[in-house]
């Protein structure tokens, strides 16, 4: 009989211990852990803090902390990343943007697959994926440009880019989701989706391109 | 008599040791859902056209049944050659991504698709999981209800046993009450036993895991709002999974992209787990007071601060996990790690993120192995010789991120 009653006090214990720590709420708190020193990165990662006493992000206290405020340095140019942009944004930057040429030749059909994904990605949710501002969002945001309306066929590159780059009107800076080249391969990616002169919107052909630059030109010497 | 009885104990005692082992026992088989939701949902609808075609009676309007078979896995050089295929992307003008599912996976899919139907309308929106949790709630009620027959069976024979020993005149000594009988407890001791050892074990698995893991946020930010109703993709906000290790968590001038000219929330009501309304107007004014904006003068007037998002997938330091190998050389999907993120209102944790869950991957995963015939394919995989000797040879079809040392320790431990 006490073997019994050990058993039973022993089966009860396991059972409300298991069932008190088991069947907790706890999904608000991440849970216990074997070890948390393993689990829980020491060396500095993405997105941990640093410690305020340590490292200051504020340049006139460098040398008294560790200076680190997560920029890249002033002036330098990542690998295989294009010059930077130089022109400011305000009212004369973007009236000198039409003299920038696109610095990249035209794409190939690869750069033109990846430059699609990268437009349906970015782009498309206001601007639709063939650029008539019928995406998800057109609705809810509202003054969406329409890629292929007259204007933005007669948009110099340059002006193009520096409204990606800077933001206008509603529309705000991708500077921080695509980088230089992906942000130039877009104004060629939606010089594909704009319609030659007459009209008719057409497969993806350089032909097409060159006509909407020779359009563009042509503008520009009439504007000149 | 004696001898009935035990029989019929140790009965019960199995029949409820089963009943306890099946019953939180999932399903293996493929379940089209799931895949549906983890491979399709992006641009198929079961019942109307979206990106790609309706899924459902897809089988009845192809030229074969077997055609989405080979059409799934094939995409790229089916486009090429044929014509169903050729007339499905002038129709819808967007290729469709190559898949590697196996046959019964696709199968399932397409099953799952037939059979459904469109939800009710109602508060009850969502009917994720619904039936599997049916079975199981049945399955406890069906062993509670065999427990208490076998109880008042074991009670009606020691009755009719004292019945029948008093009309025989066999003296028998008062019967113990139940609660003192050696093998009522014996069985409940047995029952506690399994119960709490199984809960122990899976608790003591469960350490570190952080399974469903939800914590509460700053902003009550909703991917149900964003990535569901709003098909905003997920490389928006999250671009950094293509390019580097990490997934970035956007900075706020992403946010403000959008809610510069967003200023109010006017979809379906959202309302909490708690019953309470989340007041979405109100959240979108929390994001302005971080970034520094003020919607009416409709400028950045103040210095804005980084909000601070409360990180929920946390891998172990001592192990390597790359987002940029697995979305853009994996061609990974975000769901197949983090569930169906577009129907989560607030994040929660979908996988284990355990060792075992992301080596079963490794093991079944197949990679976009090249293909030198057509040039299609990874070009990094065409220096794996015996891989393409063997495939040549017709020993094996696919290589598996097995195959190429993806379950090696140092692989993800150094």
């Amino acid at each position: 009989m006490k073997k019994i009653n050990i058993l039973t006090v022993l089966a009860f214990t396991i059972t409300g211990v298991a069932l008190i720590t088991g069947c907790v709420d706890s999904k608000r708190q991440p849970g216990k852990i074997y070890m948390p020193d393993m689990a829980y990165s020491r060396a500095l990662e993405t997105y941990s803090q640093l410690n305020d006493t340590v490292f200051t992000d504020n340049v006139a206290h460098a040398g008294h902390e560790i200076f680190y405020n997560r920029r890249p340095v002033d002036g330098t140019i990542a690998v295989g990343e294009l010059f930077a942009y130089t022109l400011p944004n305000d009212s004369n930057g973007y009236k000198l943007s039409a003299e920038i040429k696109n610095p990249l030749p035209s794409l190939t059909k690869q750069e033109l697959a990846e430059t699609g994904r990268l437009f349906n990605i970015n782009c498309a949710i206001c601007h639709g994926a063939s650029g008539v501002a019928n995406g998800p969002l057109s609705t809810k945001i509202g003054a969406i440009a329409n890629l292929t309306a007259p204007q933005y066929v007669a948009m110099a590159d340059g002006t193009m880019y520096h409204s990606i780059n800077y933001g206008k009107n509603n529309m705000g800076s991708y500077a921080s989701q695509l980088s230089r080249k992906q942000r130039w391969m877009i104004v060629h990616y939606i010089r594909t989706l704009q319609p030659k002169a007459d009209g008719n919107s057409t497969e993806v052909t350089t032909v097409k391109k060159d006509s909407a630059v020779k359009k563009m030109d042509s503008v520009n010497t009439k504007k000149g | 008599m004696n001898r009935s009885r035990k029989i019929l104990q140790k009965v019960f005692a199995s029949l409820l040791f089963i009943a306890l082992v099946t019953l939180n026992n999932s399903s293996f088989a493929a379940d089209g859902e799931a895949l549906f939701k983890a491979n399709c949902a992006n641009c198929h609808k079961p019942l109307e056209d979206y990106t790609g075609p309706k899924l459902q009676g897809a089988r009845e309007r192809e030229p074969s049944p077997d055609w989405a078979i080979k059409w799934v896995n094939n995409v790229n050089s089916m486009l090429e050659t044929d014509p169903y295929a050729k007339g499905l992307l002038a129709k819808y003008g967007a290729r469709m991504t190559q898949f590697q599912l196996k046959n019964d996976e696709i199968k399932a899919i397409l099953d799952y698709a037939d059979a459904y139907k469109a939800p009710s309308a109602g508060p009850t929106g969502g009917t994720v999981g619904a039936p599997a949790e049916d079975n199981s709630l049945l399955f406890g009620i069906l062993t509670l209800v065999l427990a208490v027959i076998a109880l008042i069976l074991l009670q009606v024979n020691s009755s009719l046993r004292k019945l029948s020993d008093q009309k025989d005149g066999i003296l028998r000594s008062e019967p113990v009450p139940f609660y003192r009988n050696k093998s009522y407890i014996m069985m409940a001791v047995l029952v506690l036993f399994c119960l709490g050892g199984y809960i122990t074990i899976n608790a003591a698995i469960g350490l570190g895991r952080m399974k469903n893991y939800q914590p509460e946020q700053p902003i009550y930010y909703s991917h149900k709002v964003h990535a569901g109703t709003n098909q905003i993709s997920c490389l928006y906000c999250h671009g950094g999974s293509q390019d580097s290790k990490h997934a970035n968590i956007p900075s706020v001038n992403v946010c403000m992209n959008c809610h510069m000219a967003i200023k109010e929330y006017k979809g379906d009501p959202i309302i909490k787990e708690n019953g309470q309304q989340v007041n979405g107007t109100a959240e979108i004014q929390k994001l302005y007071q971080y970034a520094g904006w003020n919607p009416d003068l409709k400028k950045y007037d103040k210095p804005g601060k980084p909000i601070e998002w409360v990180k929920i997938h946390n891998l172990p330091d001592h192990v390597y996990f790359n987002h940029s190998q697995h979305v853009k050389v994996g061609k990974q999907q975000c769901q197949t790690c983090h569930g169906p993120i577009q129907e989560m209102p607030e994040v929660y944790q979908f996988a284990e993120l355990s060792m075992g869950w992301c080596i079963n991957c490794h093991r079944e995963s197949k990679v976009n192995f090249y293909n030198k015939e057509s040039g299609e394919g990874n070009k990094f995989y065409s220096i794996y010789e015996k891989f393409h000797k063997d495939i040549k040879a017709g020993k094996m079809d696919s290589v598996t991120v097995e195959k190429i040392g993806g379950t090696e320790c140092q692989k993800c431990h150094y």
